[in-house]
């Protein structure tokens, strides 16, 4: 009696693992990282490079002026020919260059870090990973 | 007669919620080629309410802040016509460009129509690198820039003016009309120096334009 009883109780154990499973399964794929593309790099990673990187901005100047990463120079499209003068001025060859724009589905660092490297030929150019949104946390 | 009553709320659901509403985009994707100079491009994208029942378009968002779109009206009644005209500004964009534009209904089963704009900004004189620059302390020889039009539109360089004595620049005809090469050679690269070099064109005739190169000791 107490053997079958501990059978059925090892059977119900081994039914609730299956879906337990599952579950964690699911939930480390959901929780892993978005992949890199290429010429990304993610804030933590930024965080660690400190001093070495300088930030470019590549919103709209009116998101810019509102507030920005300290110390990110604007480089946007939108006046780039206006903007890439100051922006060559400020530059530090030695340091390496993280273009962000607002997150989710924007464009304009990816545009603006490509310039970057074929107009300007600097090399060392990434973008940030989530942009604006990655690094106010959201 | 529970089937009968369960059949009936099936179809009332589907009369009355998404079932008969829907757009048909003429042409969802379109394509341009343009110039900088045109400054912007206005697209009409058209379409008709094929359902039949009216149809409300609740947002259209643009995926660039460059990129506008606009209606004249939202609701559009079975077998109306209408269109959202978006429009581009360029800026100093160049090259190919791909802007979206997300249009959402009140159907809110139905996937979002994605309106697709395709512009290539060609500009006929390709400037390779548009910068030079060298280090304090490293040779102050001669860096160079090739200036490449396009044979069919025959972009004439007239000169070259260097914004700052001590990195002049010297232009050379390789090919008129075609091929150019510009050379600057700084005075020296113990300090921090800061240029700009404008290239003087003859293109287009009504207003010529004038690009900028960029030199900089740093």
């Amino acid at each position: 009696m107490i053997a079958r009883t501990l059978r059925q109780l090892a059977l119900v154990l081994a039914l609730a693992l299956v879906p337990a499973l599952v579950s964690g399964a699911w939930q480390l794929q959901w929780r892993k990282p978005e992949p890199l593309a290429p010429g990304e790099v993610r804030l933590a990673t930024a965080r660690m490079w400190g001093d070495k990187v300088q930030w470019v901005d590549a919103r709209s100047r009116t998101k810019y002026e509102r507030t920005h990463i300290p110390g990110a120079l604007l480089l946007n499209e939108d006046e780039w020919d206006k903007l890439v003068g100051p922006f060559l001025d400020a530059w530090d060859a030695d340091k390496t260059l993280i273009v962000y724009c607002d997150g989710g589905s924007c464009e304009a660092s990816q545009a603006v870090a490509e310039r970057i490297r074929t107009e300007l030929k600097i090399g060392g150019v990434y973008v940030l990973k989530g942009g604006w949104a990655a690094w106010e946390g959201k | 007669m529970p089937f009968r009553s369960l059949a009936f709320l099936a179809a009332v659901l589907l009369l009355t919620d998404h079932g008969f509403a829907e757009l048909k985009w003429d042409k969802p994707v379109q394509q341009f080629q343009r110039t900088p100079a045109d400054g912007e491009i206005e697209a009409h994208f058209t379409f008709r309410n094929a359902g039949a029942a009216p149809v409300t378009i609740k947002t259209l968002r643009p995926s660039c802040g460059c990129t506008t779109a606009h209606l004249e009206k939202k609701t559009f009644a079975p077998g109306e016509a209408g269109e959202v005209v978006a429009r581009f500004v360029f800026g100093d964009r160049k090259g190919p460009h791909r802007k979206t534009i997300e249009v959402r209904t009140d159907d809110a089963a139905a996937e979002p129509v994605l309106l697709d704009l395709r512009v290539n900004i060609h500009d006929p004189l390709t400037i390779a690198p548009a910068l030079v620059f060298w280090k304090r302390g490293e040779p102050g020889e001669a860096k160079t820039v090739q200036l490449t039009a396009d044979a069919a539109q025959h972009v004439r360089i007239k000169s070259v003016v260097s914004s700052n004595p001590r990195l002049p620049a010297k232009l050379e005809t390789i090919k008129a009309g075609e091929q150019y090469v510009v050379s600057v050679t700084p005075a020296d690269t113990v300090q921090k120096e800061s240029a700009e070099i404008s290239v003087l064109t003859d293109f287009p005739a009504d207003a010529p334009r004038t690009y900028i190169l960029h030199a900089r000791v740093k």
